[in-house]
């Protein structure tokens, strides 16, 4: 469960992000949709800690992200915007550095690393090293690795970029596997058809705000769109969308 | 700060730059065999110099031979061989030809005979020093052979030979062999530095700047790890590379000292065991040190490029001071001992030299290096600490 809050933020004289709720909850898949520099990475950025809130809040599981930055890092997995794997080390490498910075380690580990392998059938490649993979194959080494500690929430920024139509469905089957095994995932992106085959709830962002958000249905409703594109170009307006 | 995950950061920096290759070659050879080969090689240039092998025949160009026939003969016993001088000397010794020719003008056997001065010429070139030798050692042959002959005139004539000689001066040198080779081994805690620097350069780019620009800085700091322990672990790999790079270079010299014939100049250099422990001991905090300035420096730079381009001038700042007391030589003080880099090269210089260390000076010198190292650790956290570190 994500729960964001009147969040701000800005850059200098930049507004990234201004007043910014909506949550997320478990068992469902939530699309943060927007164009380009509507606010997105950097909202996923506060949630994953790794900015801290100029002022509203986040909650991770009910904990505070400027309060307890390590506390809800422990429930949380984050797949950035580039995959950011370390070319010289194995996938195995990869997950099992995650693993002990998140504090597992021994057997346990061990465990854990063969499920993720497992899950994400990356058995194949799991020992070479990560400098020659595709980017579907750097994408699920990194959800893994994003996965190790078992975080019930996953913040994934824009992970079908540059992944070619297998490795897209390939992924999608793989959200929905988690949205199934009662995670709660939230995931941006600026494509429209993406977010519309997946999510169960959409949060619309332009400008640093929110302009909608619902259920597809529910927005197709409110814009009296029968396309979802037509609704989130109307939503947004014309000149943001472009 | 979890000790367990501060290992597993600095495992995971080791052993992912142990298998970068550049990284690798500049630890392991570029950074510590740099010293020893360029010392090793000066070294044995100067020694082959310096002593002429007084054993070998030496053939010394003669124009005029034929008016000097006592003098040739001379030559000869004193293990030269004579030939004729090329049609223009003074060519062949501008060109390095040779080394040295001896003139002999027509009118000298005349002034012989008369008692008068005999002109002789050498034609050498001064600014040419490996060929001094050769010439310090016929001109010594030649003062040898003028001095017998006036012997033998003072004593045709009934004077004690004595008498030319009122001053009998002694050279004392009272530099002993080992202050000489301090003169010699001067660019020893150079290259030890130099090493320590270069061993630590490339993983602090790496770990920083490197982390940054290959987009895997931003999912480390989403996992549950405090930026300290990060930052902590990253340096003690950076710490850890620089101290093999100097441990390498220490022991690679202390195999040249062996094989270098530094006796054939007088020079006894004891370079033991035991002072090439202590010498790495001294400098083990100047790793720290060194790691806390190029990863801080790095962390400001947006890409590997960048911070190769700072780091190549950040290094040098270290051997500013070192360079400093090679132009100008000082009597170590304590206030020495307060700079990274000029302490630890006082106290290598003593080492060397044989001198035991002073107490004092090895705990302001590890005292004042470790601060300065443990203050730039602590600007790298603050740095980590800040949004602006993901660029």
């Amino acid at each position: 469960m994500i729960e964001v809050k009147d969040l701000m933020k800005s850059f200098g004289s930049v507004q990234a992000v201004q007043s910014v709720s909506f949550s997320a909850s478990d068992g469902r898949i939530t699309g943060l949709l927007g164009p380009n520099g509507a606010g997105k990475s950097t909202t996923l950025r506060i949630i994953s800690t790794v900015l801290r809130p100029g002022a509203g809040s986040v909650k991770v599981d009910g904990m505070d992200v400027a309060a307890d930055g390590n506390g809800a890092r422990m429930k949380l997995g984050v797949l950035p915007h580039q995959s950011g794997l370390y070319p010289r080390l194995s996938a195995r490498e990869n997950i099992r550095y995650y693993g002990e910075l998140n504090g597992i380690s021994g057997a346990a580990l061990d465990r854990r690393i063969a499920e993720l392998v497992e899950l994400l059938e990356i058995g194949e490649f799991a020992d070479r090293p990560a400098k020659g993979y595709s980017q579907g194959q750097k994408i699920k080494v990194a959800l893994a690795r994003a996965m190790v500690h078992g975080p019930r929430n996953l913040v994934l920024d824009e992970p079908t970029n540059g992944l070619d139509v297998m490795a897209t469905r390939a992924l999608r089957a793989l959200i929905r596997k988690l949205k199934d095994a009662g995670h709660c995932v939230l995931f941006s992106s600026h494509v429209m058809q993406e977010v519309a085959a997946l999510c169960d709830e959409i949060v619309i962002i332009a400008h640093g705000r929110i302009v909608a958000q619902g259920t597809p249905d529910a927005l197709r409703q409110q814009t009296s769109e029968s396309d979802l594109e037509e609704a989130f170009v109307k939503l947004v307006g014309e000149e943001a969308a472009a | 700060m979890s000790f367990r995950k501060y290992l597993a950061v600095f495992y995971k920096e080791a052993v992912d730059n142990l298998r970068d290759r550049r990284t690798l070659l500049t630890v392991l050879v570029f950074g510590p065999l740099f010293g020893p080969l360029f010392y090793t090689v000066m070294m044995s240039t100067i020694i082959n110099r310096q002593v002429a092998d007084l054993d070998q025949r030496y053939t010394l160009a003669v124009q005029g031979a034929e008016n000097a026939p006592g003098l040739m003969d001379y030559l000869r016993q004193n293990n030269m061989d004579i030939e004729k001088a090329p049609e223009d000397p003074r060519e062949a010794v501008k060109t390095g030809k040779r080394d040295v020719v001896l003139v002999v003008p027509d009118s000298y056997a005349a002034a012989l005979r008369t008692g008068r001065p005999a002109e002789l010429r050498l034609i050498s070139d001064k600014s040419r020093e490996s060929a001094g030798k050769n010439v310090e050692r016929v001109r010594s042959v030649l003062e040898n052979y003028s001095r017998s002959i006036a012997v033998l005139r003072l004593l045709a004539r009934g004077v004690d030979p004595r008498a030319l000689s009122p001053l009998a001066i002694e050279d004392a040198d009272v530099s002993t062999p080992k202050s000489r080779a301090v003169l010699l081994l001067g660019m020893m805690p150079y290259f030890l530095l130099f090493a320590a620097i270069l061993g630590a350069f490339y993983l602090a780019i790496d770990s920083t700047a490197g982390e940054r620009e290959r987009g895997s800085l931003e999912p480390l700091l989403t996992t549950a790890v405090s930026r300290g322990t990060l930052v902590l672990g990253k340096l003690s790999a950076v710490t850890l590379f620089s101290a093999v790079s100097l441990g390498i270079d220490i022991v690679a010299l202390l195999w040249c000292q062996r094989i270098i014939p530094a006796a054939k100049v007088g020079i006894s250099v004891d370079l033991t065991p035991a002072t090439a422990a202590a010498t790495f001991l001294v400098c083990l905090p100047f790793c720290l040190f060194v790691a806390g300035l190029l990863s801080v420096v790095a962390s400001f730079t947006k890409s590997y490029k960048e911070a190769q381009t700072w780091l190549s001038f950040i290094m040098l700042l270290p051997m500013i001071p070192v360079l400093g007391l090679v132009m100008f030589p000082m009597e170590p003080a304590w206030w020495m001992m307060l700079l990274p880099s000029m302490s630890q090269d006082v106290l290598i210089t003593g080492l060397i030299k044989g001198e035991p260390l002073k107490p004092l000076f090895v705990a302001l010198s590890v005292g004042s290096t470790l601060v300065a190292g443990g203050a730039l650790a602590a600007v790298a956290v603050w740095l980590y600490k800040r949004e602006r570190i993901l660029g």
